[in-house]
């Protein structure tokens, strides 16, 4: 578990010090993410604690922004003069997100499951996968 | 009356000293609503990460601890952030068969998903004229918080916003995902699930767990790959915009 933690860590500082010297103008965890995956894909397998410390670890996600979130009392101003576009942009931007994102890729899907020539690529993906 | 309160005071503020009060609060408020959340049968509404946070600040209120000393001292539990993004590759690693297999539904999803969510949402609060950094703070609304509050902070939004904002979001997609798929006709629970994580993330991706198995997995894919491809997209962005 020792290790899987050290694994989390390397990759984080990775990326924290790729933020610091400028190098991407990504977020440090970002960039610990993608290395971490990019990792695990050239292993082609997942170490078993891994698994465990991510489960572990993501169940109380919510508990992580707390912290952070009971900062917004200090912007209550800002909230309270703000409602209405912050409204607007929230609630309104959000169903027009969902809407149009679920028309155009619905569209997609219907015509991904027409096209005949699709589905033998994708078994013989599937079963690649298996083997890796 | 007035040396009780002194001395309470007092008690407070060397407390307040060691992260121990903060850390523990947190932990116990968080915990208090989840509990709250499931005894209202996961509404929704009732998101225990709002909950705690409407808690801590009532707590704070009535104690008179200043949200500064709070949040240094809970500063533990702010940097456990950082390990769980990067953790969120491993469910996104064991989704790679379905990534695969449906790439195509994926990127479509993505490609529209992603520039429709930030742009409706930073183009209504310019209209309404929000000011730019209140606007720049609801750039990033549709990321899963962890990584929104990276690239707030990277573009100049303000952090403690964008996590309110995040979570509302996440609440409104909860709320009217389902009910925007009826309303559309569609009933593919792929592209239900995947439009409801690029769009609401976690919380949209708690909710669509409940639709179905295959809703759940692909809302947790549209989550992790557009909160990534944002990350990597807004910064360069606005970056151009201000040279």
């Amino acid at each position: 578990m020792l290790e899987q933690i050290a694994r989390v860590m390397f990759w984080l500082c990775v990326g924290e010090i790729a933020a610091r010297s400028g190098l991407l103008p990504l977020p440090a965890p970002v960039t610990g993410l993608i290395l971490l995956y990019a990792e695990l894909a050239v292993r082609g397998k997942l170490p078993d604690d891994l698994g465990v410390l991510a489960d572990r670890l993501l169940q109380f996600l919510g508990m992580l922004f707390v912290p952070a979130g009971v900062g917004v009392i200090a912007y209550l101003d800002v909230l309270k003069a703000e409602a209405l576009p912050i409204l607007a942009a929230v609630i309104g931007g959000t169903a027009i997100t969902l809407f149009v994102t679920m028309v155009v890729a619905n569209w997609v899907g219907i015509a991904i499951a027409r096209g005949p020539e699709q589905k033998p690529g994708r078994l013989k993906e599937e079963v690649r996968d298996v083997n890796s | 009356m007035s040396t009780l309160s002194q001395l309470t005071s007092l008690t407070w503020t060397s407390l307040a000293e060691k992260p121990v009060l903060e850390t523990g609060a947190t932990v116990f408020a968080f915990l208090a609503a989840t509990r709250i959340s499931r005894l209202g049968g996961n509404h929704p509404l009732l998101n225990p990460t709002l909950l705690a946070i409407v808690l801590i600040s009532l707590g704070l209120e009535a104690t008179h601890i200043p949200y500064e000393t709070y949040l240094r001292g809970s500063d533990a539990i702010h940097f456990m952030l950082g390990p769980a993004v990067v953790l969120l590759a491993v469910p996104l690693f064991r989704q790679r068969s379905v990534i695969r297999a449906s790439a195509r539904l994926i990127a479509v999803g993505l490609a529209v998903g992603l520039p429709v969510g930030v742009l409706s949402a930073v183009g209504l609060a310019w209209v309404l004229g929000a000011s730019s950094q209140t606007t720049l703070s609801l750039a990033p609304k549709s990321v899963t918080a962890g990584i929104a509050v990276g690239i707030s902070e990277q573009i100049g939004g303000l952090q403690t916003l964008t996590i309110v904002l995040v979570i509302m979001t996440g609440i409104t997609g909860a709320v009217l995902g389902p009910i925007i798929a009826r309303l559309a006709r569609i009933d593919d629970p792929r592209v239900v699930g995947l439009t409801m994580g690029i769009a609401s993330h976690g919380i949209g991706t708690a909710r669509a767990l409940q639709i179905n198995e295959v809703a759940g997995a692909f809302s947790g894919l549209g989550m992790g790959l557009n909160g990534v491809l944002t990350a990597i997209l807004l910064p360069l962005i606005f970056g151009w915009f201000r040279f």
